[in-house]
């Protein structure tokens, strides 16, 4: 009897794994490399997963926009399952940016909600790919609902960068994280951030091919389920 | 081929207005907004020029929504839809003839509504009607481009309403922060308010969805 003793692991598999591990030394960068923030104390290092967090639920939201536009052009269903993939890690990675800003904001700025617009477009952002995820559940006819999908995943993006604009326009009391001339990272909390960045960035790239073969097997599964 | 576009928004009118169902619920919805948050202040107190601008787009974004599923659902019975789909025209000039019926329906809907602005939360005074009048027609073409092309979209759905609204108003929400100030400039004494910019953003929303909605609408108004 042969037995295949070797562990093989998958792309997706391979990407988690090396996400969890780089995740894992950014905690030694967050913790003991960078220095404590002088103001804030400790609570400053939610930064570190705000900000990717954010920054990676931002790529994930363009990710839906790129396959909506490619599903639009092609009719690939496997570029539909890429869109809501994406949409559902750009969401949950959007709550996470979400909940641990108004941390943030609890000590930093005494509230837990302002209406900054930078708060308010990621909020915004957030209820758009909610409403995303309740249109695709809520059309039973699966050919119209990937088409309409696409269509939103495309106008959803479009808004972004108005709502960036008007985040300049209106009052904002968001610190500024990269400035040139002041309040700027200390080069230390700088590469913490790349590290942080990065790790997740591993990760997010893993759930996305789960997620994905994931809906694969799921349509797989259906289609042979009504054959 | 310009004209076909007409042809249908007069259609549309014709059928909205002759039974008026379409145009009064949205109307008094919206009234019905304007009264009960005038009663978020205490009595002889001031509503802001702020807080009614933001009342009055309030109001107007939940027409916007009734509005293009009355206009949507004209082509629900017998199958009307395929009818206008075989019409020797282009997709993209239904989504400009329900655009330009729901302006009209919108605006009929905003003449009742500034009234009401001005008796419930006493905003009597408006500084340069026509750039006020003006400034809502640039943010109603933003409201109706977005409402026009996504209106199709939960067409044949039992919770069109609601599918709707999650949808469309948090897509809306640049161009409605875009109408509020420009409402709270011309309400108020007329400053305050960076106008242009706000003319400028007005401008670029409309500009991007009339053009996504231009390249999209056959997407969504096909027939499966």
């Amino acid at each position: 009897m042969n037995v295949n003793n070797s562990i093989t692991l998958s792309p997706a598999g391979a990407l988690a794994l090396a996400g969890g591990l780089s995740l894992a030394l950014a905690q030694y960068f967050i913790w003991i490399y960078a220095p404590v923030e002088a103001t804030m104390g400790l609570v400053q290092k939610i930064f570190y997963l705000h900000l990717p967090v954010a920054w990676w639920g931002l790529i994930c939201f363009f990710i839906v926009f790129c396959a909506s536009i490619g599903f639009l052009l092609r009719r690939s269903p496997g570029m539909d399952q890429l869109a809501v993939s994406a949409a559902e890690i750009g969401l949950l990675y959007s709550t996470l940016a979400l909940a641990t800003g108004s941390l943030w904001a609890r000590v930093s700025w005494n509230t837990w909600w302002t209406w900054d617009p930078r708060l308010s477009t990621a909020l915004i952002m957030w209820f758009i790919y909610a409403g995303y995820l309740v249109l695709r559940q809520s059309i039973e006819n699966r050919r119209k609902m990937r088409m309409v999908a696409a269509v939103l995943g495309v106008v959803a993006f479009l808004n972004v960068p108005l709502v960036f604009l008007s985040a300049r326009m209106w009052r904002s009391i968001h610190p500024a994280v990269f400035a040139a001339e002041e309040g700027g990272l200390e080069p230390e909390m700088l590469i913490t951030v790349i590290v942080c960045v990065a790790a997740l960035g591993l990760l997010t790239a893993g759930l996305l091919l789960f997620r994905f073969r994931q809906r694969n097997m799921q349509d797989r599964v259906r289609d042979l389920y009504i054959q | 081929m310009r004209i076909k576009a007409l042809d249908l928004m007069a259609k549309d009118l014709r059928l909205v207005f002759s039974d008026g169902a379409g145009i009064v619920q949205p109307v008094l919805l919206g009234l019905i907004l304007v009264f009960v948050f005038s009663l978020s202040t205490p009595v002889g107190e001031e509503v802001s020029a702020q807080a009614a601008a933001a009342i009055f787009w309030l109001a107007t974004s939940f027409a916007v929504i009734l509005v293009f599923n009355t206009l949507y659902s004209l082509e629900g019975a017998n199958q009307a839809r395929i009818g206008l789909l075989l019409a020797p025209i282009p997709v993209q000039y239904i989504w400009i003839g329900k655009a330009l019926s729901g302006l009209v329906l919108l605006l009929a809907a905003q003449l009742f509504f500034l009234p009401a602005i001005v008796v419930f939360l006493g905003q009597d005074e408006m500084h340069s009607w026509p750039a006020a009048l003006g400034s809502i027609m640039l943010v109603n073409w933003g409201l109706v481009a977005v409402g026009s092309l996504l209106g199709a979209m939960s067409q044949g759905h039992s919770a069109r309403d609601s599918l709707l609204s999650v949808v469309v108003f948090p897509l809306l929400v640049p161009v409605l922060l875009a109408g509020i100030s420009m409402g709270a400039y011309f309400f108020g004494d007329g400053s305050g308010e960076d106008l242009g910019g706000w003319l400028g953003l007005v401008l670029a929303f409309n500009a991007l969805f009339t053009g996504a909605a231009l390249l999209l609408f056959p997407f969504i108004y096909g027939e499966y």
